[in-house]
């Protein structure tokens, strides 16, 4: 068994804003667990559309019913991303999975974000697939990352909206600077 | 962005990564978005970032799945495919 999340969100921002906000989304408050981001790749596809390829390092944590089997319960997780900008029809999407501890735990996510149209909104649509490999704990396992992703999903959202909210702040501030 | 800084995993790359990244902000919304332009830029910036990640990843025992996970074209998986056309 597989276990997947879907949500729907908008934010009241335009796609500029909320694209750049997303590429420049660590640090922020609300996301503690993340360590950094670098970009390893960027180029432009014969389309016209931006290809970045990110690496992210997190805080992982693991259960506490998981931990006398392997040790402890603090690790670090290294995560991969994958970002197609079309600045013709104003949309993203985006690839992230973690490259290591796939034995234990897979998590894909996979975000669409698009313009709509003439209202300075920004919908974004997500789908997370949640798969273990670990005999005997896979669905134990499964469900936790499931349930986890879920309570950190508000996080998500407020840290967009926070970075949001400073990119606009610093642009009002070169306006009153120029 | 913010008060709070972007870092690189490693520290020692951080100070290029944030020279490339107020670069590349700026080609993003003020080049790219606008159809400006077409052309890789903060290439100067680009390669002594770069640089400094390649040589730091070289030590980390991530590396071989590493470059397994950049080779994959998840947006040309069937499952991935679907949900784009959606």
């Amino acid at each position: 068994m597989v276990l997947y999340f879907e949500s729907k969100h908008s934010y009241n921002y335009d796609f500029e804003t909320t694209s750049l906000a997303y590429l420049n989304r660590y640090p922020n408050p609300f996301a503690k667990h993340v360590l950094s981001i670098d970009t390893l790749d960027y180029h432009i596809d014969s389309q016209g559309q931006l290809c970045k390829t990110n690496l992210i390092v997190k805080q992982g944590r693991l259960p506490k019913f998981i931990k006398p089997f392997i040790g402890s319960a603090n690790l670090k997780s290294w995560i991969i991303e994958k970002i197609i900008i079309n600045p013709k029809s104003k949309s993203m999407i985006t690839y992230t999975s973690n490259i290591d501890h796939h034995k234990f735990i897979r998590v894909e996510e996979m975000l669409k974000y698009r313009e709509k149209d003439n209202n300075n909104t920004t919908e974004v649509l997500s789908k997370v697939k949640f798969s273990s490999n670990l005999f005997g704990f896979k669905r134990k396992i499964e469900q936790w990352s499931h349930e986890r992703f879920k309570l950190n999903y508000n996080n998500t959202k407020d840290g967009l909206t926070y970075v949001m909210n400073k990119l606009k702040q610093r642009r009002r501030g070169m306006m009153v600077v120029e | 962005m913010g008060n709070i800084m972007s870092v690189s995993f490693a520290p020692e790359c951080t100070p290029a990564k944030q020279e490339y990244d107020d670069c590349f902000n700026k080609w993003y919304t003020e080049k790219f978005l606008k159809g400006k332009s077409i052309q890789n830029e903060c290439t100067e910036f680009w390669d002594n970032y770069i640089t400094c990640i390649n040589a730091n990843l070289a030590k980390e025992g991530i590396k071989p799945m590493l470059d397994k996970a950049r080779e994959d074209e998840p947006f040309s998986h069937e499952e991935i495919k679907k949900d784009l056309k959606e």
